[in-house]
């Protein structure tokens, strides 16, 4: 009986053991998801600040020179900013303590308040560098109050995988209460989510692919478009 | 991911996990005396044994069970066939095959009344102070009783168990029975004895002192499932059931699906029909570890049960979710297998939960063949498919859980 009741002892000690393990697993993957969009962050902010430094070179040695330059580093950094909505998003799915944190707000706060400058260069080196590349703004509140919204991004994943650097797309969640994210709903009248922004013009509710890919082929001349308008 | 269901999915593990993990531990120990038995084990005097087969439509069969009965080297002996009203030639085949063999006795009934009720019938008429029950689709080796009766020189014991195996496993799901058999009728039963909570004296073959029987008043005529009611009122009345790994029982399986899915819900729905009938019994220390490992057994399962609905409901829902983004994608699915990135990371504790359960299962089983001595390499099919017993099994105790709720009356055939 003695060695039973060790046996159980021991028995419960191992999987209390085991359990533990995978709580603190949990735990440093959690670290190493911080670190990971730490990274990817930082990478991007530098990305964000030359073009910012771009701009003003165009303004002080004039636009050709610049515009070159800006064209490789926008492809460049459009691949990481819609990267980098997809890791937090996936990160969110993994781990519900992920998303409780307030480091993670706090990054996807900062992710959106990034992505918003990064739109309003590319407009303006659109009109300056007469560089044609459509932008999507996609603006989001949280799946249990919009349950299409979720439908709609996995839509822009599909087009964004479709025309890769061909096209920009920024997601905004508007759950954050961002003061330039509101006056951006203003400015686009706004007043149902899911709502899309193609290259100014505002389509509010959901929009399939089609609709989507045939308006950017309709106002844009870029590969893959005469494909989609056959 | 939602919490109620992680809460769930975190239990069911802390629980599982523990059961296993006392399963190996003891399995470990236990392990000199499940290669090559007690061989400490006496008994006094040549006691005379009484084996009882109840046969039911067995034409095709019971030959084979008589040959092994034949084969018996245990002098002191005698054997009761006992037709339950078969309709086939189950009574041709016996008369044919136990010819001048004066150790059986066949009580040829024509009407059917039951596994239960023939077993009383054979206990009624037995002389010897141990009975063994058998199945008529069964094989016993010819020591058996030789490694079995020593486990009765305990006066508290009143039946011992032996292992059950699967005779021809040709079939993919028979290799997972099989397995199925080694962990769960052997090895598990082995280790229960260690804690005195044998839950079943498994019909294909177990012995029992007549006296506790006749104490006890034989099997119950009402249920489904005698082996496993007899096991708890054995418990009930303070005695012991021992097991005896080393002698073995073979015994075929059911040929389709469908007829181990009737099997099963017999099974379960018959112990869910005596945990209910014996609920007093829980939870009492004076009924020992069995009280207290049945419920948790049954605790066990019944959250596995919710779980496995909750991972379907919630699979489904997805999955409709998916279909539904796919509609607005122009079903561009393969695009997306095809271009599936790996990040290690994007993985939960959910992920790592269900990783675990899978190696520690298949841990369990790799100690417990090694322990048997089994061959790994013949039973690699089944290894590779243990997994799926979890979703099968849950599939048959649903099935079950619905018949009871039902009132359906599940029959022993």
């Amino acid at each position: 009986m003695e060695m039973r009741k060790k046996v159980l002892l021991i028995g419960f000690l191992i999987t209390l053991f085991l359990f533990l393990s995978i709580l603190a697993i949990g735990a440093i993957m959690d670290s190493k998801r911080q670190d990971n969009i730490d990274l990817q962050f930082e990478g991007m902010y530098k990305d964000i600040n030359d073009i910012q430094q771009m701009t003003l070179m165009s303004e002080v040695y004039g636009q050709s020179m610049a515009c070159i330059a800006f064209k490789t580093k926008l492809q460049e950094l459009d691949k990481k900013v819609w990267n980098m909505g997809i890791k937090l998003e996936q990160y969110r799915v993994a781990s519900e303590e992920f998303q409780k944190n307030p480091y993670y707000l706090d990054q996807k706060k900062t992710f959106n308040e990034n992505e918003l400058t990064y739109m309003t260069i590319l407009t303006k080196i659109k009109s300056t560098c007469e560089y044609h590349q459509p932008v999507i703004s996609f603006f989001y509140k949280n799946a249990d109050e919009c349950q299409k919204c979720d439908s709609q991004s996995f839509v822009l994943t599909d087009v964004n995988e479709q025309l890769k650097e061909n096209v920009s797309i920024f997601s905004f969640d508007m759950d954050l209460n961002i003061s330039t994210l509101n006056l951006m709903t203003e400015y686009y009248k706004i007043d149902q989510y899911p709502c899309i922004v193609i290259d100014e013009v505002p389509y509010c509710g959901i929009r399939d692919k089609n609709f989507i890919l045939k308006k950017i082929c309709e106002d844009e001349n870029i590969s893959g478009c005469s494909e989609i308008l056959k | 991911m939602n919490p109620i269901y992680n809460a769930l999915v975190y239990v069911v593990w802390f629980f599982a996990t523990y059961y296993v993990v006392v399963f190996i531990l003891l399995m470990l120990m236990e392990k000199d005396d499940i290669r090559s038995g007690r061989k400490n084990l006496k008994i006094a005097g040549n006691p005379k044994v009484s084996v009882i087969v109840p046969a039911f439509n067995e034409e095709e069969k019971i030959h084979f069970t008589i040959k092994s009965l034949k084969d018996i080297n245990y002098k002191n002996i005698e054997f009761l066939i006992i037709n339950d009203g078969s309709k086939d030639n189950t009574s041709k085949e016996v008369y044919a095959n136990i010819k001048g063999d004066a150790r059986f006795r066949f009580i040829d009934n024509k009407d059917n009344k039951g596994k239960a009720a023939r077993l009383n019938q054979g206990i009624e008429n037995a002389e010897g102070e141990f009975i063994a029950t058998m199945d008529a689709d069964s094989i016993v080796e010819k020591e058996a009783f030789n490694k079995v009766l020593p486990y009765f020189s305990d006066k508290k014991v009143g039946a011992v168990t032996v292992s059950v195996e699967v005779i021809k496993a040709k079939k993919f799901f028979h290799k997972l029975v099989e397995l199925e058999f080694i962990l769960g009728l052997s090895l598990f039963l082995k280790i229960s004895a260690m804690l005195n909570a044998v839950y079943v004296t498994p019909g294909p073959f177990s012995v029992y002192r007549k006296k506790v029987l006749d104490e006890i008043g034989g099997f119950d005529v009402t249920n489904i499932t005698e082996d496993l009611e007899i096991a708890y009122r054995i418990h009930k009345h303070g005695y012991k059931i021992d097991n005896c790994v080393e002698a073995k029982v073979s015994t075929f399986v059911p040929d389709t699906f469908k007829q181990l899915y009737i099997q099963r819900r017999r099974w379960y729905s018959g112990a869910i029909q005596t945990l209910y009938k014996h609920k007093k019994m829980l939870l009492k220390k004076k009924h020992g570890f069995f009280s207290f490992m049945i419920p948790y057994n049954y605790l066990l399962i019944f959250l596995g049960m919710v779980m496995f609905l909750t991972s379907v409901y919630m699979g489904i829902k997805d999955f409709i979710k998916t279909m539904f983004y796919l509609q607005y994608t122009n079903i561009n699915l393969w695009y997306r297998i095809t271009h599936f990135q790996f990040d290690f990371l994007a993985f939960g504790n959910i992920s790592f939960i269900g990783a675990s359960s899978l190696i520690l299962g298949i841990v369990l089983l790799l100690i417990g063949l090694r322990i048997a001595k089994k061959n790994m390499l013949q039973r690699k099919l089944g290894i590779i498919g243990y997994p799926l017993l979890f979703f099968i099994y849950q599939i048959f105790w649903i099935g079950s859980v619905i018949a009871v709720i039902k009132g359906k009356k599940v029959k022993w055939r």
